[in-house]
């Protein structure tokens, strides 16, 4: 079997593999697996937790070594030392072998041990030097009052006299007075000195008024340079205080008191030769710390400049190196044989690829146990796996918003991709606006390298989307053509059809009419420019532009509703085709395409002289009173829509009824003649019931394509009976076949089919709104700037219209272009999603995740700061 | 020129450039993207030609305005 290569028409062919390794080299193949990213492992070992699996301690010594490259990182933004960003692009990495591996959790430990070394000096350097400052604005600050209280001493002192002294002690005083008398332990008042932080200055003073009664003499400064808190590295201010209180219990208490506040309290001497001698000393030593702590810096940012060199390249490495063992972990691992057996989805046509990976990694590592790879038979539901190229991928993506294609169902992104952009132009139509667009979407695609890199998210998002911008501007210039608008003026690329029936005695403001000028002409391109500024322009307009959403949306509900019989075919359903396709498009054409047709006869006929009927009311009377023509549109149009509405009212039954009886009567005769489904259920394949047939796969067990794989095969269906239920299955409603639930099923689906081709039909007509109102907005703007500007002459009115062409610029880009842009955006989106999809999506797959290194590095928010 | 046979006059070029996209897209696993994708833009922006040229063919209402100057009026 070798069907035709993989196309975007639909989801890859999946094969489900096993791979039987050498434990070995498990870990050569997942890198090299991982390099290819083609495929995706299942879990077998559902059962065992987290710490029961075979390779948690090498993702436990990988994460410390995670841990520590991040310590690097973190040191590295504190000394502000620039990350050598590492490329995906340009750099490449070997797959690194264990021993590198290694060598690496080695490194990383000893550099953490250096560094944090290092830095453990330099925080304990940090924090002398700063206690030396500190204790040299205090002996600085300290003798500034010391130098002011000498000279008050007396002052103190006769106050001090005033209160407790007895007579006979100040004859004492006076005695010993020559030598204590300028000295304040003299007095018997000591101090205490120290540096505190300046907001908490207030409660300091409150607590020390209250504790001491008042009993003390505080003096501070504030200390003009900022110093820096050792512990966080923020910048401080601190005042200096010195406090002079009586006795040593009040002393001892202030002592204590500061402490606990949190004030770093430094000696200081009164006598003020000994403070100059403390002052030399404190920044000889002050001096040598510096020193030493600047050396202790260079070397610190030497080794992380180092280090920063090849970091991200480590990071990166690790992180896959991690993401190996848990694939690893994934693997069931036979101890006793020393193999590993893994599971996994493949796309078909990669297995050769596949195949030759594992065949050189097992040559590389020269294992003479040949790695074997072996394609399974499952009746699992395998993923969607919708390749994409750089030009489909934005389209695939606005798909998979919505949702997950089912197996090997038409790719809904296929036609997304021209009516998308296409549906969109219809409502944006302008030329210059298109032109702008265009321009810019070719910018991004010329410049689509160096743009890769903005990280701007808003940006990115838009450079993400650059070819539906091209192919959405490419179409808007078509429409904008078509619609003859360029900024909201008309061109006259061709000669207009109509020509003005001007009366003799013509006067300015007199109302004229226009009359075809040549009966064989008409505007050949678009619209004829003639209508622009008329006063019946919108008239005209309007009613063109909402037969044509009409027209374009029956012609894409139409195509859409032919992807479904495509389906049909594919999955082999001839019920689906004879129950769903066939009356559901009977029941859409007789009613729109009627319309559809209705409309173009309508405007090839020439209504000279007679009653044009209206096609509105035509329609409603279709319904209201079949039979009953109110003008005639063509001979014989009674007959022709009672047995059009016949039809499509014969239609309903057949939608309800044909597919699940059929169904029925084909599960009859099934059992009738024997057959039982495996564990009491059909075997047939069926739009409603396929879903649930690989619970009954895992019960019977899976006939494995290699009989010597013997026991391995047993073990991995027996894992598949657990998992089959919970992992990608999970519908299972009931055994058999249940008539009730098909038939609900086909109730739902019909009377959302009729309602639908009602409501999506009127949908449509949002194509009209938009571009009517894109068109009017655009009219507005340049009415409200342009037209004025133009108007006025001299210098002055040129100066104005640069003026004013920058603010119609700019408003033209930001509303016309962006916001109306967006709008128009939204509703083709919409279009596709709900109009078009609902004809034929079935949307009931689960995507392919394969493991891959690339994939992984993109998502990784982690690792986004590491790489460039 | 330019009358009713124009649309089917452009029906046959349509159909001649969709013919030539579906020959003549390049080959490989994206044939089929060409393919559909050309044949489907070619056929919207007939359609779209289409509409609007049917629309001028046979008018019911004629362009009216009064605010023509005298030196524009028979241009």
């Amino acid at each position: 079997m070798a069907p035709a290569r993989d196309t975007p028409f639909r989801s890859a062919d999946m094969s489900m593999v096993q791979l039987y390794l050498s434990n070995e080299i498990g870990r050569e193949v997942v890198n090299a697996l991982g390099e290819l990213g083609l495929v995706q492992f299942r879990d077998l070992n559902v059962d065992l937790t987290a710490f029961q699996r075979a390779f948690t301690q090498d993702i436990r010594r990988l994460d410390n070594v995670e841990r520590q490259l991040r310590y690097f990182h973190a040191q590295m933004e504190k000394a502000g030392i620039p990350l050598r960003k590492f490329d995906l692009d340009v750099d490449t990495l070997a797959p690194p072998t264990t021993a590198e591996i290694d060598e690496l959790i080695d490194r990383s430990q000893s550099l953490e041990q250096r560094v944090s070394s290092l830095n453990e000096n330099y925080e304990k350097l940090k924090k002398r030097e700063v206690e030396l400052t500190e204790w040299r604005c205090v002996l600085r600050e300290a003798g500034g009052f010391f130098d002011r209280a000498h000279g008050n001493v007396d002052e103190i002192r006769a106050s001090a006299d005033d209160d407790d002294a007895p007579l006979l002690q100040d004859v004492e005083h006076h005695i010993s007075a020559p030598e204590v008398e300028r000295s304040f332990s003299g007095m018997n008042i000591g101090f205490v000195a120290g540096v505190i932080a300046r907001d908490r200055v207030a409660a300091f003073e409150r607590i020390l008024w209250r504790t001491l009664r008042g009993n003390l003499y505080m003096n501070q400064a504030e200390i003009s340079e900022l110093l820096i808190d050792p512990a966080n590295n923020e910048p401080v201010q601190k005042n200096v205080f010195v406090i002079f209180a009586h006795g040593k219990e009040i002393l001892a208490k202030i002592r204590k008191i500061s402490e606990s506040m949190g004030a770093a309290l430094y000696s200081v001497d009164e006598n003020s030769d000994i403070r100059r001698d403390q002052v030399h000393e404190v920044n000889a030593r002050l001096d040598d710390v510096k020193s030493v702590l600047r050396n202790t810096q260079q070397t610190l940012e030497a080794e992380l400049t180092q280090i920063s060199r090849s970091l991200s390249a480590w990071m990166i490495l690790v992180s896959k190196e991690k993401a190996v063992y848990n694939t690893l972990n994934l693997f069931s691992y036979d101890r006793a044989r020393r193999t590993l057996i893994a599971e996994g989805w493949c796309p078909r046509h990669d297995l050769p690829l596949i195949r030759s990976t594992l065949q050189d990694v097992t040559n590389r590592a020269g294992l003479s146990v040949p790695s074997i790879i072996n394609e399974i038979r499952t009746n699992k539901k395998p993923p969607t796996y919708l390749k994409t190229n750089k030009f489909t991928e934005a389209f695939q993506t606005i798909v998979n918003a919505y949702g997950t294609a089912t197996y090997q169902e038409v790719n809904p992104a296929i036609p997304v991709i021209v009516t998308f952009p296409f549906l969109f132009a219809v409502m944006f139509g302008d030329l210059g606006h298109a032109l702008i667009m265009l321009s810019a979407a070719l910018a991004m695609i010329y410049w689509e390298k160096p743009l890769k890199k903005v990280t701007f998210e808003l940006f990115a998002m838009v450079y993400y989307g650059r070819y539906i911008a091209l192919v959405m501007a490419i179409f808007s210039v078509f429409t904008g053509l078509i619609y003859n608008d360029i900024f909201s003026m008309s061109m006259t690329l061709f000669d207009s059809s109509w020509e003005w029936k001007v009366p003799d005695d013509y006067r300015p403001g007199q109302t004229v009419s226009a009359r075809i000028r040549d009966d064989n002409y008409r505007y050949p391109f678009g619209l004829d420019w003639r209508w622009h500024g008329a006063e019946n322009d919108l008239l005209f307009t309007n009613s063109y532009k909402m037969k044509m959403s009409i027209i374009l949306g029956w012609a894409h509900m139409t195509y859409s509703l032919c992807f479904s019989y495509i389906n049909a075919r594919h999955f082999k359903r001839p019920i689906d085709v004879w129950g769903n396709f066939v009356p559901g498009m009977i029941f859409f054409q007789s009613i729109f395409g009627y319309l559809v047709v209705c409309i173009i006869y309508k405007w090839s006929v020439n209504w000279d002289g007679t009653r044009a009927p209206g096609l509105l009311n035509m329609l409603i009377y279709m319904f209201l009173q079949p039979g009953f023509i109110d003008v005639p549109l063509y001979p014989g149009q009674k007959y022709v829509q009672v047995a059009l509405l016949l039809i499509a009212i014969i239609q309903v039954p057949i939608l309800l009824f044909l597919k699940p009886f059929y169904l029925r009567w084909e599960h009859n005769r099934a059992r009738a003649k024997g057959y039982r489904g495996i564990g009491e259920r059909s075997s047939r394949v069926s739009a409603l019931d396929e879903d649930d047939d690989d619970a009954a796969a895992g019960r019977n067990g899976r006939p494995s394509v290699d009989s010597a794989a013997g026991e391995g095969v047993a073990m991995i269906a027996h894992d598949l009976d657990d998992d089959g239920d919970d992992d990608e299955a999970g519908h299972g409603h009931g055994d058999g076949f249940e008539f009730g639930e098909v038939m609900i099923h086909q109730v739902i689906h019909t009377i959302e089919f009729c309602l639908n081709c009602v409501s999506h039909t009127a949908s449509y007509l949002r194509l009209w709104a938009l571009s009517l109102a894109h068109q009017q907005l655009s009219a507005v703007l340049w009415s409200m700037t342009m037209a004025i500007a133009l108007k006025g002459t001299g210098i002055g009115g040129a100066i104005f219209l640069v003026v004013v062409f920058a603010a119609f610029f700019c408003l033209s880009c930001i509303i016309l272009i962006i916001m109306e842009g967006v709008s128009a955006m939204l509703h083709s989106l919409r279009l596709a999603w709900v109009e078009s999809f609902s004809k034929f999506a079935e949307f009931g797959g689960w995507p392919f995740a394969p493991f891959s290194f690339k994939q992984l590095l993109e998502e990784a928010d982690d690792l986004k700061e590491y790489m460039g | 020129m330019a009358n009713g046979w124009s649309i089917f006059i452009g029906l046959v070029v349509v159909i001649a450039m969709c013919l030539a996209s579906w020959f003549f897209a390049p080959k490989g696993e994206n044939q089929v993207l060409w393919r559909s994708s050309l044949i489907l833009s070619i056929v919207s922006c007939y359609l779209m030609w289409a509409i609007t040229f049917l629309a001028q063919l046979n008018p019911l209402i004629e362009p009216r305005r009064s605010d023509l100057r005298k030196e524009y009026i028979h241009h």
